[in-house]
């Protein structure tokens, strides 16, 4: 059933699917904890919402679209001293976790905004009359209208990162992606590379399908 | 219960309040009509400061609501509710859920609140419809939960800004008959705006008349009942013949 070459390399490919789980882990947690706040701020702080404010509004949007718009592997390597100064080195899993983190929050955060904006107006309109404070319009009003785009945002985004961590062999990340490229494009073993991209294609398809169906479960309107 | 005093509201250049002033007396229907434009929304969001006034003063309940911190403002906000036309519930939690929020955010004694959300629905006639999310429900019951979640806290007060105007006209006299029972019942003070004068007609007992953004008259008036319409299939049919045969 299992092909001879994903036997042969089995423990490489265990180990760089291990590095992947890891990159990609710690790009969605940035995505949650610093990606969602900023998303929020940035919806919190446009013209005519809540917290109105023209200068933090501009200032995070100008930070998101700049990270978004740099070439992702110019990013990797522009952001290498600043890595170093984090991790203490550049170099291997942990420290390609850093600009792929620095992504994954902008990334999400766009994402995140923009499911907010699809609440309407009337529903915060109406947490504002009856008395909520800007933590309860955001925790008891904001999320629960907005949780199923939430949801199938961080899906779309997780397919990225997942994307994005490929390209981590430059740095040293390591990861099923440049596993691929090293021993299947490199070392010229078609097959095994054909093997690793139908692996991936069943883990996106897999991780779309869950983040779709609870994306719908949670979405009652 | 509440009086403005001179307040007036722009949006960039255009003036959408020019400096009225009026007062509403307690246990009262008010009711404000005019056309479209005329600024009636504007001045009903003036009463909880929902949109800040340029200059002049509000008071409801006895608070100068124009003088208050942000906290402050919270706190006397949750005296006043607010029904609006598009209902404005949380699509994603069921009507017993958002009746429980105002409970929630005025700390109301945990082991009551149940029993305090299945009576303001039941004062509503939709005790049995607790466990539906509003995509289950009809324009007329949607607009029944908003106003048992406005009824939740207690308020002196409710402002409703066009309750019925997305409502057919059977379901639309279904709220006028909820509307009248708070004030008469419960003592609620009551602000209507509306377009349709049947609406004002029906409840109202003093109704001021907008017109570019100033009062143009305010009368009392007598209460003419809400005209309950007939919807039985039959009614149709006679209606129908009624009319085509002249
Ligand atoms: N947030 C806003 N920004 C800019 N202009 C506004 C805003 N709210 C209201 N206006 C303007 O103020 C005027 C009065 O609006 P308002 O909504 O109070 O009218 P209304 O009498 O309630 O009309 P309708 O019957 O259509 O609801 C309108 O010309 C409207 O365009
Ligand atoms: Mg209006």
């Amino acid at each position: 059933m299992i092909p001879d070459v994903l036997r042969q390399y089995q423990s490489e490919i265990v180990e760089a699917l291990g590095e992947t789980f890891v990159m990609v882990g710690v790009s969605v947690v940035a995505a949650v904890l610093i990606g969602l706040p900023i998303g929020t701020f940035l919806f919190l702080c446009r013209k005519g919402s809540l917290l109105e404010n023209k200068w933090v509004y501009s200032i995070l949007d100008t930070l998101v679209n700049i990270v978004r718009s740099i070439p992702f592997l110019l990013l990797v390597v522009f952001l290498i001293p600043f890595t170093r100064l984090l991790i203490g080195t550049a170099i291997g899993t942990a420290a390609a976790t850093v600009p792929l983190a620095i992504i994954a929050i902008a990334h999400y955060s766009r994402l995140a905004e923009q499911s907010m904006l699809d609440v309407p107006r009337g529903v915060l309109e109406a947490a504002v009359a009856m008395g909520a404070s800007v933590k309860d319009v955001i925790f008891k009003f904001l999320y629960v209208e907005a949780r199923s785009g939430l949801v199938f945002g961080l899906t779309t985004s997780t397919v990225s990162f997942i994307s994005y961590s490929t390209v981590m062999g430059i740095v040293g990340g390591g990861g099923i992606g440049d596993f691929a490229i090293r021993y299947g494009y490199q070392q010229f073993k078609t097959d095994l590379m054909l093997y690793v991209m139908i692996i991936m294609v069943i883990i996106v398809q897999l991780l779309q399908f869950v983040g779709t169906t609870v994306a719908r479960k949670i979405d009652k309107r | 219960m509440i009086k403005l005093t001179n307040v007036s509201k722009s949006f960039a250049q255009f003036q959408a309040i020019k400096s009225v002033s009026l007062t509403i007396n307690s246990s009262e229907i008010y009711g404000i009509i005019g056309a479209s434009g005329a600024g009636k929304s504007t001045l009903l969001r003036l009463m909880n400061i929902l949109d800040t006034p340029d200059s002049g003063e509000v008071e409801v309940n006895g608070q100068l609501l124009t003088s208050l911190s942000q906290a402050e403002l919270r706190q006397a906000r949750k005296a006043i509710g607010m029904i609006f036309q598009q209902f404005n519930l949380l699509a994603n939690k069921t009507a017993y859920q958002n009746v429980l929020i105002p409970l929630q955010l005025v700390d109301f004694p945990r082991h009551e609140r149940k029993a305090r959300v299945m009576e303001c629905l039941d004062f509503v006639g939709l005790g049995h419809a607790a466990d539906k999310y509003p995509a289950q429900l009809s324009g007329g019951q949607k607009q029944r939960i908003a106003i048992a979640r406005a009824l939740a806290s207690s308020p002196q007060v409710l402002l409703c800004d066009e309750p019925t105007s997305s409502l057919d006209a059977s379901t639309t006299a279904e709220i006028l008959s909820v509307l009248d029972k708070i004030n008469k019942e419960l003592g609620v003070t009551i602000v209507i705006v509306s377009h349709e004068m049947e609406v004002i007609k029906s409840i109202c007992n003093r109704v001021s008349v907008m017109a570019e953004g100033e009062i143009y008259d305010t009368l009392a008036i007598e209460p003419q009942g809400v005209q309950h319409l007939e919807k039985s299939p039959q009614s149709f049919v006679e209606q129908l013949k009624g009319e085509g045969g002249g």
